[in-house]
């Protein structure tokens, strides 16, 4: 099977990595500019593409790991040749190009597969399965928290324009918008508070977000890009009416570096430092590329990518209004008052004897 | 200075008088409580004299009274003791709802008596270290906190905590009114809204109020906050929870968890055996909590931290006796309850509310 791969950052190359892993045939790069992809596609012994069209031809899957205002176009060019899409999260800018991409892939019938890579990290999937097998009985509330730097980027930092990614409600945060939902199933309605930086060099982007299930249960998602180099850490707190399951990134990391060296840059996109025998990444491109071997299913699925997208948008729009926002999509009728059967709070006159 | 209390239905009230009979040149005149059962056992465990009433008790002209009822009676029990002369230190909430913590300020400031509230954080060696910092400009400017305070369902023999009537809500009463005057300490600013949402999911067959709860401060200076204040921790949670947050500033986040001076013992008694030396070793610590959880077996924390309960009940002691306002006020306790109030009417009502 041939992989397209367009992107040559972080995430392309980590990609290319895993589908060289999983024994698939990289076919070519596509990178802007096009030179950017001439160096990754000679270690693969591979060809550096020109444009888009020429590296769909050569493709029977086209990985998209372009900054996310691109997706939707590269997406529906690849579904219309009818090539199979990986695209990394988030799935699209917008709720109409993530709908647009489903459609396209629908159409052309060929699969889609979004990388939410958190669901391949074993302590997320760990805790789903626990939470799944009724370990901690019904969730109520649940915390999740990604603490991470600004990223950095060599060249116009994409990143931080809010038009092309989204900014960190949507590009950060929605990773924990899917394990949320994973965990406590479609979202009712959505509140968001964001700090907005007061000028360009102070490094300080943070998001809380409030999710109401459909089942009543309760998420508070907060995200960071206020942390100084090289913090990355992430944690979970959920709770059930049978019991609780926590992870903390920084408390349950095996290794402590404590050396004396010189004061070194962070890298690019910060990554948890804790070591596994096989890398969440390979995991998730593996996991793919049996889907299309052999039909089977994918552990996140293409609507789940539109799922947490309209939570993140529907979060933007909260930050931006002060409002809160209730998620269309939830058709169930959902009432906080008979979720909570609350007796009145009628304040009486209190009197001692 | 003779001190004296009404009701021993907080937990609390057993940490403060330890607090008092640890103190010198202080005197306890003794307890009265609506509930004679409880008031009685009291008196008995730490040697105290019982009356009969509150105005048998008032009568002994003591100079302050450590009100520690139920948070309904907060009210009746403070026009009681401002009638009487008597200074106040008020456990919180202040009270259960805005108009009785309005008339507990306004009477206590007509009479000219000295009301705190008991936010027992404020003296939190972590919490106020942070604060002192933050002042001195060396922690950048304050954006966004991101805190928690959470713990187990108060213990069955303090059920009023969970009692609408009695207690004026659930988890959000209880927990949020020490975060958001924490912040407000903090800021030096107050809260212009609130967003609250809850469920009771927790405890769900044994109590009526929720359980869960999650609610969004808005500050008049753009800085916000999320508090999740839920009874989430089971009952196999090695204390009865925590208070912790994050504040975010321009330059970075400062992490502080007021409970973390703690020691972890496991052990491997029986169940009876694990509480008893659970609670002897808390009660030497009689931090604010200490008489919550200690149920079930497994990993205990043992709080070795500097005893915040101690710092505040000798600054009402001292403020009373220098005849000058405590460092937590009157206002201070409604600000806290205008903050709670709104945030149940934002369950209601399922929107932001302004205060």
């Amino acid at each position: 099977m041939n992989i397209g791969i367009i992107g040559t950052g972080f995430m392309g190359t980590t990609h290319a990595g895993a589908w060289a892993k999983a024994g698939a045939h990289i076919a070519g790069f596509l990178a802007d500019p096009p030179s950017e992809a001439t160096a990754i596609a000679r270690q693969y012994g591979t060809k550096a593409c020109f444009n888009l069209g020429e590296l769909i031809d050569l493709a029977d899957v086209v990985d998209i790991c372009s900054p996310t205002h691109l997706h939707a176009e590269m997406a529906i060019r690849a579904a219309q040749a009818g090539k199979h899409v990986v695209c990394e999260k988030p799935l699209a800018l917008t709720v109409e190009q993530g709908e647009a991409m489903l459609q396209a892939c629908r159409t052309a019938n060929v699969k889609l597969f979004v990388a939410h890579v958190v669901r391949y990290f074993p302590e997320y999937s760990l805790a789903a399965a626990q939470v799944h097998a009724g370990k901690i009985g019904k969730v109520a509330t649940a915390e999740y928290r990604r603490l991470s730097y600004r990223p950095k980027k060599p060249m116009g930092n994409w990143f931080l324009d809010e038009e092309k990614s989204g900014g960190i409600l949507l590009d950060l945060m929605i990773h924990d918008f899917d394990i949320a939902r994973w965990i406590a199933g479609d979202v009712a309605s959505v509140y968001a508070k964001k700090v907005t930086s007061i000028n360009k060099d102070s490094p300080s982007d943070y998001g809380e977000v409030i999710l109401t299930h459909v089942s009543g249960a309760l998420s508070h998602v907060s995200g960071a890009w206020a942390y100084p180099p090289p913090v990355f850490r992430t944690g979970f707190e959920i709770a059930g009416d049978g019991g609780l399951i926590q992870h903390d990134s920084e408390a349950e990391s095996p290794i402590e570096l404590l050396l004396q060296q010189e004061k070194g840059e962070a890298p690019d996109v910060g990554l948890p430092a804790s070591p596994l025998a096989e890398s969440p990444y390979d995991l998730e491109i593996a996991d793919f590329y049996r889907c299309l071997q052999r039909g089977t299913e994918p552990l996140v699925h293409a609507e789940d990518g539109l799922a947490a997208l309209k939570i993140a948008r529907a979060a933007m729009e909260s930050a931006r209004i002060g409002e809160v926002v209730t998620l269309s999509s939830s058709s169930t009728s959902f009432n906080i008052q008979s979720a909570m059967d609350l007796k009145p709070y009628s304040p009486q006159e209190g009197g001692s004897k | 200075m003779k001190l004296a209390f009404m009701s021993a239905a907080h937990v609390h009230a057993d940490a403060y008088v330890s607090c008092l009979q640890s103190m010198p040149d202080v005197e306890i005149i003794g307890i009265a409580d609506h509930d004679s059962v409880r008031g009685k056992a009291f008196a008995s465990r730490y040697g105290l004299s019982f009356f009969e009433s509150y105005d048998t008790l008032l009568a002994q002209k003591p100079d302050g009274v450590l009100i520690t009822s139920e948070n309904a009676y907060h009210k009746d029990l403070s026009l009681k003791a401002i009638k009487a002369g008597a200074h106040i230190l008020c456990e919180k909430p202040l009270a259960t709802n805005v108009k009785d913590a309005e008339t507990i300020v306004r009477f206590a400031h007509e009479a000219k008596i000295l009301l705190m509230t008991a936010f027992p954080m404020r003296f939190s060696v972590p919490v106020r270290s942070v604060r002192d910092e933050l002042l001195r400009g060396k922690l950048g400017k304050p954006l966004c906190f991101n805190a928690s305070n959470q713990g187990q369902l108060p213990p069955r023999d303090r059920a009023w905590f969970t009692d609408p009537v009695l207690a004026g809500g659930g988890a959000i009463i209880d927990h949020v009114v020490h975060l958001a005057d924490v912040m407000r300490w903090y800021l030096g600013t107050e809260i212009v809204e609130v967003y609250a949402v809850a469920n009771r999911i927790f405890h769900a067959q044994e109590v009526e109020i929720e359980t869960g709860a999650m609610v969004s401060l808005q500050f008049k200076n753009d800085v916000f906050a999320t508090i999740n204040c839920s009874w989430s921790r089971p009952s196999t949670w090695p204390s009865w929870g925590g208070l912790s947050f994050d504040l975010i500033t321009d330059r970075g986040a400062i992490h502080v968890d007021a409970f973390k001076q703690n020691l972890t013992i496991f052990n491997t008694l029986s169940v009876q055996d694990g509480v008893k030396n659970a609670q002897q070793s808390t009660s030497v610590n009689h931090d604010w909590s200490s008489a919550h959880g200690d149920r079930g077996l497994g990993p205990r924390w043992l709080f070795w931290g500097s005893d915040a309960n101690q710092m505040m009940i000798e600054e009402f002691i001292t403020a009373v006796r220098e005849h000058r306002a405590p460092m937590i006020t009157g206002e201070d306790g409604l600000h806290a309850v205008q903050v709670v109030d709104a945030a149940y009417r934002s369950i209601q009502e399922r929107r932001p509310i302004r205060i």
